[in-house]
């Protein structure tokens, strides 16, 4: 599903080539517990994925929430997933890159 | 205009018109266009010169290919197109098409494409046989009107209803509302700004309108660096950049960066350094309403440069910004109808595309991008993750969308930009767009429904799949 390396203040979460529906499942609280509550800096690694899901896109914002949003950068996205954060107006909250 | 009654007689002449004109065969109404074909085409250069002189903007010789466009090209493409009468018939399916004028169409036409999109406009309102009536922009009455003229002498030559083609030389926003209003209007036909599109899409009346643009171009690193660079340049400079399909800003791998600079650099085009990207940018953009400034729109680069304050080699022909980001921090990433472009430098494939796709959104969805490949699969690729109703490839963007000049995109001055721009369709307008299809449907029994036993439909323990056995089934 994910895996996490951190380096230093900054926790990197690398996901998995599908974000479906099935496989972001229990991710919420699985990455949620991975994050703790002094995540300083967080990256989620996109290299790779070719399909988010909506509950992924709820994850972000989640994930923003608890740490604020400048604290999260979402990088190596592929086009048609840079595509659908666009769309869903999510680079305008969140760092995309 | 002064008053309602003014905007009624306009509109009760041209619903007579239109009531005449539903009259027509498809040889007269061929006749009368081709008849304004031929007046228009042989006025082009007085008309481009007229609009160079009245609006200030473009290049003489790019305007008279713009009315070249609108006349020989936008004829020869629609000439042969059935849109009177029974347009198809089709004994298999019973279907029989007949094509119905709309009625009165109000034509708004922009500054930057006077007589062009007039003349364009015109001939495929005639060719459906609606009648039209142009509201030029304010700052290109004069050659606006004159190109109506032009072609309304041709079409009464033809024996055309008269008031087929009307014009407002002076209209206030107000009247102009009142205009597209009109219980009678059938059809808008807008092209200018956001503004006057969105005034047009409200008004209640159905609207064809355009977008604004924000080209992208990507110079993908299997291109032929050497062609996509002149291609660039002779689409950025056409009329002084004032097509809208234009190229806004070059987004290229850091591999090839180098020789498409250079390239540019031979052929005329100037790196800016910060300092001058700013000064530049604080005459090419007004901050206050976040859009082009007029003033700069369709002049070159060496007025562009005075005004600015900035000195450019005498052989300069086109601004070019490096950037680092797009949005507001960076005028030069919005859509500039000058010959000033933005330049950018991507880690890889990927990082170009994420960045295309930025500009593509940042004002200029659902019209045009552009790429330089000679890789089909980062071509479709490409194509996949763009918002554009036009992906032109290998060639000048502002030749390649208006069509029939280097590809077989229908030849048009209004470009749809589907839901992306808040329009209708994604197509390059044209005649068929002017038309109501109605359809005879003769009888033509489903035979799988005819013989399934409804009964089965108001019988829960039939689930969709077991319905779909008895619909199907070839006894």
């Amino acid at each position: 599903m994910f895996t996490l390396n951190i380096s230093g203040n900054k926790k990197i979460f690398t996901f998995s080539t599908k974000l479906d529906t099935a496989s972001c499942a229990n991710m919420d609280v699985e990455l949620m517990e991975a994050l703790g509550t002094d995540s300083e800096e967080v990256e989620f690694d996109m290299s790779g994925v070719d399909y988010i899901s909506s509950i992924f896109l709820r994850i972000c914002t989640m994930v923003a929430k608890r740490i604020g949003v400048n604290k999260l950068r979402v990088t190596n996205s592929a086009p048609g997933v840079k595509k659908v954060f666009k769309i869903a107006g999510f680079d305008e909250i969140l760092n995309v890159e | 205009m002064t008053d309602d009654s003014i905007i009624q007689t306009i509109m009760d002449n041209a619903v007579n018109a239109g009531a005449i004109f539903g009259q027509l065969d498809q040889e007269q109404t061929d006749r009368i266009v081709k008849a304004v074909y031929t007046a228009g085409f042989n006025n082009r250069i007085k008309l481009a010169q007229m609009a160079v002189d009245e609006t200030k903007m473009g290049r003489f010789e790019d305007k008279v290919i713009k009315n070249v466009l609108a006349t020989q090209l936008v004829y020869d493409d629609i000439k042969n197109v059935k849109t009177v009468g029974i347009i198809s018939d089709d004994e298999v399916s019973g279907i029989t098409e007949i094509a119905q004028p709309l009625g009165p169409i109000f034509a708004i036409t922009p500054v930057t494409n006077p007589t062009s999109t007039v003349i364009f406009k015109i001939l495929i309102a005639l060719k459906t046989r609606n009648p039209i009536i142009i509201r030029p922009h304010s700052n290109a009455v004069n050659c606006s009107v004159e190109a109506a003229k032009i072609c309304y002498e041709a079409a009464l030559s033809e024996d055309a209803p008269e008031n087929c083609i009307q014009w407002i030389p002076s209209c206030t926003r107000e009247e102009t509302q009142k205009m597209m209003a009109h219980k009678d209007m059938a059809l808008i036909l807008a092209t200018g700004g956001g503004g006057l599109v969105n005034a047009a899409y409200s008004s209640g009346t159905p609207a064809l309108g355009v977008g604004a643009g924000n080209v992208p171009v990507f110079i993908e690193k299997s291109a032929d660096v050497k062609y996509a660079v002149s291609q660039i340049m002779s689409s950025k400079l056409f009329d002084n950049g004032t097509v809208c399909a234009s190229e806004q800003a070059i987004i290229v791998e850091k591999d090839i960066a180098q020789s498409v600079k250079d390239e540019l650099v031979n052929l005329g085009g100037y790196f800016m350094n910060p300092e001058e990207t700013a000064k530049v940018s604080a005459v090419v953009f007004d901050s206050a309403k976040k859009v082009m400034s007029t003033v700069t729109m369709g002049k070159s680069a060496k007025f562009i440069a005075e005004l600015a304050g900035i000195t450019i080699p005498k052989e300069a022909v086109l601004l070019i910004a490096p950037l680092d980001g797009v949005g507001e921090k960076y005028p030069i990433s919005y859509e500039i109808l000058a010959p000033v472009i933005a330049f950018y430098v991507a880690e890889n494939y990927q990082a170009a595309v994420n960045l295309c796709i930025d500009l593509n959104y940042h004002g200029g969805a659902g019209h045009t991008a552009s790429i330089f490949s000679n890789d089909e699969k980062k071509i479709r690729e490409f194509s996949m993750v763009m918002n554009a109703g036009r992906i032109v490839v290998n060639m000048p963007s502002s030749q390649g969308a208006v069509g029939a000049i280097v590809n077989t995109l229908a030849a048009s001055l209004t470009l749809g930009c589907g839901s992306g721009g808040k329009n209708i369709t994604t197509d390059n307008v044209t005649a068929k767009h002017l038309l109501n299809i109605q359809r005879i449907a003769r009888k033509r029994v489903n035979q799988k429904f005819d013989k399934i036993d409804k009964s089965l439909y108001l019988n829960e323990a039939y689930n969709s799949e077991m319905i779909e056995k008895e619909y199907n089934k070839n006894y």
